[in-house]
């Protein structure tokens, strides 16, 4: 009986120390430039306001970013962005949810770059796809950067683009995540 | 007893499962993933309604080139059959072109200079005052501040020489426009007019003024139908020109217009019974004109080039 009760509390202590490891941040960056030619930044756009929360535990991780947080160079797209093509009033956030593969809690003790994988789902436009993708962490001085660079096809997402602007758009976007943790 | 402790186990893990299954709800839940700001963009599609300035801006770092152009007169009576020839007056003999840059230096100032034809320019001031928006404050209407100097600089009987006070004139407006829906969109738009000089006679007076009103119903994302009706208050009956003559001014401006967007330009087509190149003008000296007949078509075709890059790198 005693045995019983003293697993159960243990239990309840487990559950509250996954819950002390758990990092959240407001420190994300997404930025995107959909130009066939990365070097033309006229539709590059960049969000400063995406928001992170990641299980040290569980290794899990959760990314959300309002789609009218996007700023672009050009005045005009940003507007077919919002209204054409996301339909962000619609559709107001994009998300991720995923694991880390091959992270260790460890590497949080170091300073050091650290490669892994993620594997989870991204919702985007009202539509979710499996996600995989490479991970860079840089540990240092308190804080964990995750960086991933990776590629969206609008078609996956039922983002329709006219003929007339698709040939000057790359076929998959490279999309460029920039998230950071303060460790403390 | 052994039967509770149980229940009370499984409870707990499933209360943790249940944790982390909602990690993104947590997520949301939190108050930095709540969008403190979300502004109503795209009230109107262009910078102008038709003939009216509206309360759309260029973007920071934008350089926005636009063309008025306002043709003859659609159907004029004195040509007879010849109107067949003058096509809606696209191929007639009076047309005003005005042509226009401008650029913003931050997100709610807009500075431009415009060339109105026959010697005309222009300078504008555009003033974001307050944005429609939802989140931590809630502003049901966007307004903007104009104001627009004019100087004629041809060469006049008032205002012989050059550089000349007699040769300017100043309209300044308050847009104030709200976005009802997706579809629909509402503005307002009292004018001050000034001019500074005005031809002797009884009751004339250097400042004129309007209340307008304009709207843009949106049929698809790259069309929509627009409208505009401006009434002036004063000044328009019974004014003595410089000659000692008696002239009369419609006070009324009114256009039926239709945007299209392609992608990379904004087209309007429009027709209006007003066909000055400058605002100031429709607004102040309107020729009357009864008859469908001397309106006239026109396009105002406008263009944003980023020139400068806000945006630059991933970080």
């Amino acid at each position: 009986m005693k045995k019983i009760l003293l697993s159960v509390f243990i239990l309840l202590a487990a559950s509250l120390i996954t819950n002390a490891q758990t990092y959240k941040t407001r420190d994300g960056n997404i930025y995107f430039n959909p130009n066939k030619n990365q070097g033309n930044k006229e539709y590059s756009a960049l969000s400063k306001e995406a928001t992170a929360i990641f299980k040290v535990e569980t290794m899990e991780v959760a990314l959300l970013v309002p789609m009218k947080t996007f700023h672009f160079n050009n005045a005009l797209l940003e507007e077919h962005f919002n209204e054409n093509y996301l339909h962000t009033n619609k559709f107001p956030n994009a998300t991720y949810k995923g694991k880390l593969i091959g992270f260790d809690k460890a590497m949080l003790a170091k300073d050091g770059e650290y490669k892994f994988t993620s594997e989870g789902k991204v919702e985007l436009h009202g539509v979710t796809q499996p996600f995989k993708g490479a991970v860079t962490m840089t540990v240092k001085g308190g804080t964990a950067t995750f960086n991933c660079v990776f590629n969206i096809k609008a078609a996956d997402y039922n983002i329709e683009i006219p003929a007339l602007v698709q040939s000057k758009l790359a076929e998959a976007t490279p999309i460029n995540a920039t998230i950071t943790f303060k460790l403390n | 007893m052994k039967k509770l402790l149980l229940l009370f186990t499984a409870g707990i893990i499933s209360f943790c499962a249940m944790a982390q299954d909602d990690l993104l709800g947590e997520l949301k839940m939190e108050d930095s993933a709540q969008v403190k700001q979300n502004l109503t963009i795209a009230t109107f599609k262009s910078a102008r309604i038709v003939n009216m300035n509206s309360t759309e801006m260029t973007g920071a770092g934008n350089l926005q080139f636009m063309v008025i152009h306002h043709f003859g007169e659609i159907w004029n009576e004195k040509e007879g059959v010849n109107n067949a020839a003058r096509l809606l007056g696209l191929n007639g003999n009076f047309a005003s072109t005005y042509i226009s840059f401008d650029y913003s230096p931050v997100h709610y100032m807009n500075l431009g200079v415009a060339f109105a034809g026959n010697s005309n320019i222009e300078g504008t001031l555009k003033l974001k005052l307050l944005r429609q928006q939802t989140g931590l404050h809630n502003y049901p209407l966007s307004i903007v501040w104009l104001s627009n100097m004019h100087f004629n600089a041809a060469k006049s009987v008032a205002a012989p020489n050059g550089l000349n006070w007699n040769k300017f004139s100043y309209l300044h407006q308050l847009l104030i426009a709200r976005k009802f829906s997706e579809k629909f969109s509402l503005e307002l738009i009292p004018s001050l007019i000034h001019n500074n000089i005005i031809s002797y006679g009884f009751g004339n007076k250097h400042d004129i003024f309007s209340l307008g009103i304009g709207g843009r119903y949106k049929l698809t994302n790259k069309t929509a139908l627009t409208f505009e009706y401006a009434r002036q208050l004063n000044m328009y009956e019974n004014i003595i020109d410089k000659s000692g003559e008696i002239v009369n001014y419609s006070p009324n401006l009114f256009s039926l217009g239709y945007d299209w967007d392609t992608g990379g330009h904004i087209f309007q087509f429009f027709i209006s019974n007003s066909s000055n190149a400058s605002n100031l003008f429709q607004l102040s000296t309107n020729p009357v004109k009864n008859k469908l007949g001397q309106f006239s078509l026109g396009f105002n075709l406008n263009r944003s080039y980023s020139v400068k890059h806000t945006v630059k790198t991933a970080h």
